[in-house]
């Protein structure tokens, strides 16, 4: 024990290897072989749009001919003179008394490899898992869908709305201050791939999905973007554990993912860990402030009456403060495939 | 007039062990499952989705004690927790620790030869229900959601193949239910089949995922596929819509969702144990980060004399703290919130807390707690009343970490202003997070002892509520006397607010209650005598409406629940 710093939550900073799972469904069509290498901005399959249910009647059975197994794509099949009406392409969700039923479609959208690894699984209908070569940036949730694009990382104090512009099309920009969903709808707009923020507002995610539903549904639609949310709903500033992440990462290819929800980086940057005694105060008056850990602080009572256990912090700005363990946090390091 | 006692016939002053029932004591109990006699001390811990609570219980004097307790984020090592609590007793009591061989001297590490008592509550799990009709799909629904499974449901009826293979995909499903009547029902009978090949499927995509088949499912189409599930037969949905608590289909989804570490289900034991040692009707009102429970226990007596006690649990996961995906959750929050705070603001607080639950504990944080604790017991009570009922009970329990997020008298304001029943009723809250671990020990009667042993350290007693119906409001309603250990105190009564008379914990007496009119305490009357136990809060009469009636305008009610959190909670404002 390091002086009781177990007491204080770890958070996983960097996966190592990260296993993620694209989300597919029933009718999207899979292009990887598993085992396969692939490369970020590779098409790994092709995404159905408004699937449909076919019902069609089974082929009869040949000599070698037997049931095949639900979620396998099936070629159309041409009318034939009888009873036999054909079927479309499509993917079997099963058989039964000698119907097929099958999910169909255009597959207009192509989902592509976030970053460079190896195609680990394949479930139809369901998820493509992928092993990726780099580490991965732990976050909270990826809003819209996964992309890859060059790291660009905006200055804290600059403003979304003018430093946002088309000179940063197919870039994932980190976006360090306040953000809204106007600035991350012009962000899509001007072909970005994607951003990454510290924290996002429930008013603007349900803005920006109803944004993207918009596009969705539209004939034209525009391409992915992802939004990457490292912290929460209320604003905060990165950790600097997180913040030296993403200056180091700045300007190569990096990955946006949402199972798990990652930034993937690439294999080859060398990227600086915290220190293990490195504590970040992620709420109270002390919110945002970083220190050094000395030790527990005992029970004390809070302002509004609460009791709770602290921990003693020497913040950077030399005060040495007692702070309840449940508004720290710190990072562990590395963290084994995730 | 006549002179009657409802409600509050014990008290929380525990009896020793010699009155516990005899019963079969395991003669090498297992680690793990056991307190194990030959040990001076165990350790409790409740892993808990948003809390990892531990506890030291030692032997002193012969008797089980509680000697230390905390409670840290989830996520800390509880190594760590343990060094601490026997770190805390060595500061606290170096005769004590040196008693149960860990004074200064034994080594820095926590001993591992004592027994740990360990329960679990993970996220809940959700569930797919395909049916064949919608009217089985709601019954397995109601089992299902009953049982602590998060549920996304639909039936054959109404529901294309397509959307029902992506209903049971999503991301995040761990479980496919499929179920029909037993019998079938006639528009059941051609659809059994056809949803059993659709399970398989299903199972196809998604190896490892656990199959339930409930009522007369054929199991064939799951064998044939390559890799076949194991699948898990269960009852068959009976009863209508809302007879949960004769559900055994309920019991085994329980069951299987939870392992025999799952703390909800160890509550449930240990409520059982309590009915019996205490001899009193026993209300456990949980709330958690995940999910939500409500345990009644009640005591009885076999035909051959010994005590026993009947249990029903119903699990409810859209009660769970700051859960605020239902319609109107936000709503009834911001009903109880007593500082005004925008509503998208609001929303956003609640869903940071669902992420981090133990951030801005001090000043409104703990304010926006309590009032997100209202809301959750509301949705809980609405969740399990029509199986459970909303009858008296003689001491309600809050356990689960939001109930120790909030001062104890301030928990005991927020069961006041919910659980709206009238009677008498003590309150305490499970401070130490004892009684799911305790509730793992298999064997009854060692369970009883040890709670019986633990005594006054098992729960914090919060006080008494007193809740007539049937006042007047803003008028001289009666009169209250007193009386505790020798002493004798008179307070006049006015309708429409909430008397608090101090009464200290481990203190207890007689209140006899003279109303001007009549009205209902329990039974209907104008006179009433009833056994009062003190507590943080002490005695609270509450003579406010039942259901409860607050003004329309945010700024007054605000202003009138700050007055009654503020007599409770003094320190709110400092």
């Amino acid at each position: 024990m390091t002086g009781w710093l177990e007491l204080v939550p770890a958070r996983g900073l960097l996966v190592q290897r990260p296993r993620i799972r694209l989300e597919l469904q029933p009718g999207d069509r899979v292009t990887a072989v598993v085992g396969e290498a692939v490369h970020a901005g590779e098409v790994v399959a092709e995404r159905i749009r408004d699937p449909r249910l076919v019902e069609a009647a089974a082929p009869p059975d040949g000599p070698d001919q037997g049931i095949p197994l639900p979620g396998t794509w099936l070629p159309g099949e041409h009318a034939r003179a009888g009873r036999h009406a054909g079927a479309p392409a499509g993917e079997l969700l099963f058989e039964h008394a000698g119907r097929r039923r099958l999910a169909t479609g255009p597959h207009p959208d192509r989902l592509h490899a976030p970053a460079d690894g190896r195609v680990l699984e394949v479930e139809p209908g369901v998820a493509l898992v992928l092993e990726i070569h780099g580490p991965g940036l732990a976050a909270t949730e990826l809003l819209g869908e996964p992309h890859s694009g060059r790291l660009v990382v905006l200055p804290e104090d600059s403003d979304p709305r003018l430093a946002l512009d088309v000179a940063l099309a197919g870039a994932v920009v980190v976006l360090p201050g306040r953000v809204d969903a106007e600035a991350l709808a012009r962000a899509r707009a001007m072909g970005i791939h994607g951003a990454v923020v510290g924290s996002l507002a429930e008013r603007d995610r349900r803005d920006l999905a109803a944004s993207a539903a918009r596009q969705q549904a539209g004939p034209h639609r525009l391409a992915p973007f992802g939004v990457l949310v490292i912290g929460g709903y209320l604003r905060r500033p990165f950790a600097g554990a997180v913040q030296s992440v993403l200056d180091a990462a700045a300007g190569a290819v990096v990955g946006l993912v949402g199972d798990p929800p990652l930034l993937l980086l690439p294999a080859d940057r060398e990227l600086p860990l915290p220190k293990m005694d490195r504590i970040v105060v992620r709420g109270g008056p002390e919110a945002g402030r970083e220190g050094r850990w000395l030790g527990p602080g005992g029970l004390r009572r809070v302002r509004g009456g609460i009791t709770a256990e602290t921990g003693l912090v020497a913040l950077d700005d030399g005060r040495t403060v007692a702070i309840p363990i449940g508004e720290l946090e710190r990072f562990a390091a590395l963290v084994a495939n995730g | 007039m006549s002179s009657r006692s409802p409600g509050a016939a014990g008290s929380l002053v525990l009896p020793g062990p010699a009155s516990t029932p005899t019963g079969h004591r395991d003669p090498s109990p297992t680690l793990g499952t056991s307190t194990d006699d030959r040990q001076p001390a165990f350790f409790t811990l409740d892993h808990g989705t948003a809390t990892l609570a531990g506890a030291l219980v030692g032997r002193v004097d012969r008797r089980w004690r509680l000697l230390a307790a905390a409670a840290l984020p989830a996520g800390s090592n509880p190594v760590a927790l343990q060094g601490l609590l026997v770190d805390r007793l060595r500061s606290a009591d170096p005769a004590c620790a040196a008693a149960i061989g860990c004074g200064p001297g034994e080594g820095a590490e926590p001993p591992a030869a004592w027994p740990r008592l360990r329960t679990t509550s993970a996220p809940t799990p959700t569930i797919a229900i395909i049916a064949a009709t919608e009217r089985t799909c709601a019954r397995l629904e109601e089992a299902a959601t009953g049982a602590g499974w998060n549920v996304v449901a639909g039936g054959a009826e109404r529901t294309d193949p397509l959307a029902l293979t992506r209903l049971a995909t999503r991301p995040g499903v761990e479980a496919l239910l499929v179920g029909v009547a037993d019998p079938p029902d006639a528009d059941e009978r051609e659809v059994a089949t056809e949803l059993a090949v659709a399970a398989a499927g299903i199972a196809a995509r998604r190896p490892g995922l656990r199959i339930f088949l409930a009522g007369p499912v054929p199991e064939a189409p799951l064998l044939d596929i390559r890799q076949a599930p194991i699948t898990v037969r269960l009852p068959a949905p009976a009863g209508a819509p809302g007879e949960l608590a004769a559900s055994t289909l309920r019991a085994a989804l329980a069951a299987a969702r939870g392992g025999p570490d799952d703390s909800r289900r160890a509550l449930a034991a240990a409520a059982g144990s309590l009915a019996r040692v205490l001899g009193l009707r026993v209300e456990i009102l949980e709330i958690g980060l995940s999910g939500a429970a409500r345990v009644v226990a009640s005591p009885g007596r076999a035909d051959d004399g010994r005590i026993t006690a009947t249990v029903e649990v119903i699990e409810a996961p859209g009660a769970a703290l700051f859960r605020t995906d239902r319609p109107g959750s936000i709503d009834r929050v911001d009903h109880w919130f007593t500082q005004g705070l925008d509503r998208a603001r609001l929303r956003d607080r609640l869903a940071e807390l669902a992420i981090a639950p133990w951030r801005d504990l001090d000043a409104d944080g703990a304010l926006l707690r309590a009032a997100a604790l209202r809301g959750a017991v509301e949705r809980l009570l609405a969740a399990t009343d029509p199986v459970l009922g909303h009858g008296g009970v003689d001491l309600v329990i809050g356990a689960g970490g939001a109930w120790s997020a909030v001062p104890g008298p301030a928990a005991a304001h927020v069961v006041a202003d919910v659980v709206r029943r009238p009677g008498a009723v003590q309150v305490a809250i499970d401070h130490a997070r004892l009684l799911g671990p305790i509730g793992t020990i298999a064997d009854d009667a060692e369970r009883d002892a040890l709670l019986a042993d633990l005594g006054e350290d098992l729960l914090l007693p919060l006080g008494t509520i007193v809740m007539p119906r049937g006042l007047r409001p803003n008028r001289p309603a009666g009169t209250l006397i007193l009386e505790t250990g020798g002493a004798r105190s008179e307070v006049e009564l006015v309708a429409g607010g909430l008397t608090l008379v101090d009464l200290p914990p481990g203190a207890s007496g007689t209140a006899e209650l003279a109303f001007r009119g009549t009205l209902e305490l329990g039974p209907r009357g104008r006179r009433f005598q009833v056994a009062v136990s003190g507590g943080l809060a002490g005695l609270m009469l509450d003579l406010r409406d039942i259901p409860l009636r607050l003004p329309e305008r945010p700024d007054r009610r605000r202003e009138l629940l700050g007055t009654w959190e503020r007599g409770l909670w003094p320190e709110r404002d400092t």
